[in-house]
């Protein structure tokens, strides 16, 4: 008697059948592993343990040390940079046609704050639409003067340097400052603003 | 591994960058961006602060942030849009279950019915990818009917995919017998719906599905191994149906350079050996023998060769071949039992991370490669599944986040001293406030400023014109009033009336000068009185805050204290349930792994216990078999 007489084709044929025979899942909604060859079993037969509570336990926790991320990154702020003193520089980019950015220096009553050195990656997060807090301090109330130093590639990939500049009044409540690098495409430049955030 | 994380990825991406749209849909006016990225202005710059982070591929800082944000009121204008995204962040941590509360409370306002259809389809989504089926199949019917047909198209196929996984062939049937969608997608809706019919034991039913995706005209590696598959699946449904002849063609067309050449290789001889061609099964046998053991197909040929031999009752080739084919059986279980021992003693985990990049949490994330060590070669068909990928997300991710509680509590400790450096300063300086306080006789200056006040309203009122002058014109002025009184002691001396005629002019030139600025004088001592009592209501004021902050300062500071003890005491607890968390995630991954080495350990045992047990019937039969008789 030989072995296959005694497992039969058909249990040889049906193991396989059984690996091949799952569900396929398209290229935009391929989450589905496509079925590697496998003895006969579904997902839901393998998973060892009571996989789902773990998960659940998983999830909790990643949600209990999120809350708690965001409580000490208030907890900070609060603590360091109180509201009455409060002033954040922000650094924000419009389409970017006419200037690539590479470093940001900025000053406050002459004094230097900041002096950031971009990644392509950053760079990319600003063209996209993200808006970087590049310094956040604290300040006296009353008159201050920010300046601002844009140094990258201008129009034609040249080296290109640009500063612009702000007074403005500390008030009893935070500050925020904008850094506006546009493109002024008339005369294909581009445009540094700051924007005082009332 | 590279054609796991091509397959995981785009369905990854897609559960957060649905969100980005809305996002960026409050700016259409504005200029479209020349390298097609969406428009987008800036309405809370605490918002484009968490796109930034977000843009840069850092979840956990941007959805820390965004938290932050929306507690401390920062996000006004773009509330919808960050809660769409605090979803998205949410299930690219796998928080399904917050994510879903999420879209749930978007669901419950008035948002318009785009917005909920591609909640509920990416909720689907992800809960059908983590395996919550029932949940998926709710979110999933959610979707209403007006959605753009490609995704109404994918989430039929989905629905169905859920079925088909709860074994509801017949339910899936249905759904995938009326699906309509776009003409790249037919082929997958006909395969699953092939299988299904397999499933329910439709085989003619399923073949006209099945054979059609296995003859389509293609291009691109997915779809080729889609038609492999196809045909794969049908040459083994009709060779279990007894329909051997019928099923070799079909499998023939499987690419031999493929994922599934090796079970096509398997099938091909079963179909020559089912139509009694063990010469011909031979062909495709050996040359699947040739190939690496740790393939299943492959460990199946190291039986199907010396059975196909004795049926052509080549008996030694066939010995030999059984011989072999334990040999190599016990060299790999010997391998297997020695993986197994290697994870058993904890280290799988730590040598997958090895390499990993620990800095940022991502949804992106994909073990990239697998590390040089001997368990690795077992380990590719439980690295491509779901189930240990996310495992192995929960973990890398459970461990990031042990690491930034840590630098958290070296920055509260931070803290700790900070406050207390504060509170020592306060103690020092609160004396000399109290000091200032006490010597500073705020109701003595009131009261100077109301007596100058009345005296300045009687000579106004007395026209003491000479109150007001100059010292030099009071010193004057009091000569001549002594002059004068001299002058009224002496009414009758004639020798003094020069003197007193003199003393009359020099009087009304006196008194007309003090007179000339007198008014001038009284409006300015009155302004003087006015700055006086200006400038004591302010020092009034000041006291007062000095006094108030005596009192608040050490209540806001000891806020604060509370405040950092209270987290500092929420991050040993986080620790602590991190630590046993992991070590049950680490528990659980291990577990998996072992038990697919000792599947496939169990799966060779099986075909030892064969090969030996035909060898010792090929011995058997060999012993009992008629000697020939001796010459004489």
């Amino acid at each position: 008697m030989n072995f296959i007489r005694r497992v039969g084709l058909s249990f040889v044929c049906g193991a396989w059948l059984a690996a091949l025979t799952t569900a396929a899942a398209a290229a935009g909604a391929d989450d589905v592993a496509p079925p590697a060859p496998a003895p006969a079993a579904s997902p839901a037969e393998t998973a060892p343990g009571d996989t789902k509570t773990l998960d659940q336990e998983v999830q909790g926790l990643k949600k209990d040390v999120i809350d708690l991320n965001k409580d000490l990154f208030v907890l900070q702020e609060e603590l360091l940079f109180p509201a009455n003193t409060q002033v954040a520089v922000y650094i924000s980019m419009d389409v970017g046609a006419f200037f690539a950015l590479d470093s940001v220096q900025v000053k406050i009553d002459n004094k230097e704050v900041k002096n950031y050195l971009y990644t392509a990656r950053e760079a990319d997060a600003l063209l996209k639409g993200g808006v970087q807090e590049i310094y956040l301090g604290n300040l006296k109330v009353g008159k201050h003067e920010l300046v601002a130093f844009f140094t990258g590639k201008g129009p034609m990939i040249r080296d290109y340097k640009r500063g612009a500049a702000i007074t403005f009044d500390k008030g009893v409540g935070a500050k925020y400052l904008e850094l506006k690098i546009t493109d002024r495409v008339p005369k294909h430049q581009p445009e540094f603003l700051i924007k005082d955030w009332e | 591994m590279g054609r796991v994380t091509h397959r995981l990825r785009p369905f990854l991406l897609g559960g957060l960058l649905f969100a980005l749209p809305w996002a960026c849909d409050a700016a259409k006016n504005v200029k479209p961006d020349p390298n097609g990225l969406p428009p987008h202005e800036v309405e809370d710059l605490a918002y484009g602060d968490v796109l930034f982070y977000f843009f840069e591929d850092d979840y956990f800082d941007s959805i820390t942030r965004l938290l932050a944000a929306r507690q401390l009121e920062r996000v006004p204008h773009t509330r919808e849009e960050a809660e769409l995204l605090l979803g998205g962040l949410y299930l690219s941590l796998g928080e399904h279950v917050e994510a879903g509360r999420i879209f749930q409370d978007l669901l419950d306002k008035k948002t318009t019915e785009l917005v909920r259809n591609r909640a509920w389809f990416y909720l689907g989504k992800v809960w059908y990818q983590r395996g919550y089926l029932e949940e998926s199949e709710r979110a999933l019917r959610e979707v209403s009917d007006k959605i753009d047909p490609r995704i109404n198209a994918e989430r039929c196929m989905l629905l169905a995919q859920v079925m088909m996984q709860q074994g509801r062939y017949d339910d899936a049937i249905t759904t995938l017998s009326n699906w309509h969608g776009a003409p790249d997608w037919t082929a997958y809706a006909q395969f699953n719906l092939g299988i299904a019919l397999v499933r329910t034991g439709r085989l003619a039913d399923a073949i006209g599905f099945l054979d059609r995706v296995g003859q389509m005209n293609v291009r691109g590696e997915e779809m080729l191994a889609l038609r492999d598959k196809a045909n794969l699946a049908l040459g083994f449904a009709l060779l279990q149906a007894q329909r051997a002849a019928e099923a070799r063609p079909i499998l023939e067309r499987v690419r031999l350079e493929g994922p599934y050449s090796s079970k096509a290789l398997l099938g091909v001889g079963w179909a020559d050996a089912g139509v009694g061609e063990f010469k011909r099964a031979l062909v495709p046998w050996l040359a699947l023998r040739k190939r690496d053991l740790l393939d299943s197909a492959v460990q199946e040929s190291f039986l199907t060769v010396p059975y196909a031999y004795l049926q052509l009752s080549a008996t030694g080739q066939a010995a030999d071949y059984y011989n072999s084919a334990i040999s190599s059986f016990d060299a790999e279980m010997k391998h297997i039992d020695d993986s197994i021992e290697e994870i058993r003693n904890g280290k799988l985990l730590d040598r997958l991370l090895t390499d990993d990049k620990k800095d940022t949490l991502t949804w992106l994330w994909q073990l990239q490669k697998l590390p040089d060590a001997p368990e690795s070669r077992y380990l590719y068909q439980l690295l491509a599944s779901n189930e240990f990928q996310e495992g192995l997300r929960n973990y890398r991710e459970l461990n990031y986040m042990s690491r930034n509680l840590a630098d958290w509590r070296e920055s509260v400790s931070a803290y700790d001293d900070m406050l207390d450096t504060r509170q020592e300063k306060y103690k020092q300086r609160v004396p000399k406030a109290d000091a200032v306080l006490a010597a500073t006789d705020l109701d003595g200056l009131n009261q100077k400023r109301v007596d100058f006040e009345s005296r300045i309203n009687e000579i106004e009122k007395s026209n003491d014109v000479a109150a007001l002058g100059t010292p030099e014109e009071q010193q004057t002025w009091a000569r001549l009033k002594r002059i004068e009184d001299f002058l009224a002691a002496h009414p009758d001396d004639p020798d003094l009336a020069d003197m007193r005629e003199r003393h009359r002019m020099l009087k009304g030139v006196m008194y007309w000068r003090l007179s000339q600025s007198f008014r001038a004088r009284l409006w300015n001592e009155r302004r003087a009185v006015k700055e006086l009592e200006a400038n004591i209501k302010e020092t009034q004021k000041q006291a007062v805050l000095v006094n108030q902050a005596r009192q608040t300062v050490p209540a806001s500071d000891g806020g604060f204290t509370a405040r950092v003890s209270a987290v500092r005491k929420r991050i040993d607890q986080l620790q602590e349930r991190l630590a046993e968390t992991s070590e049950k995630q680490n528990r659980y991954l291990q577990l998996l792994a072992i038990r697919e080495l000792e599947a496939q350990k169990q799966r060779i045992e099986t075909y030892q216990v064969q090969a030996r047990y035909e060898l010792a019937a090929i011995y058997d039969k060999a012993s009992n078999a008629p000697r020939p008789k001796a010459q004489p």
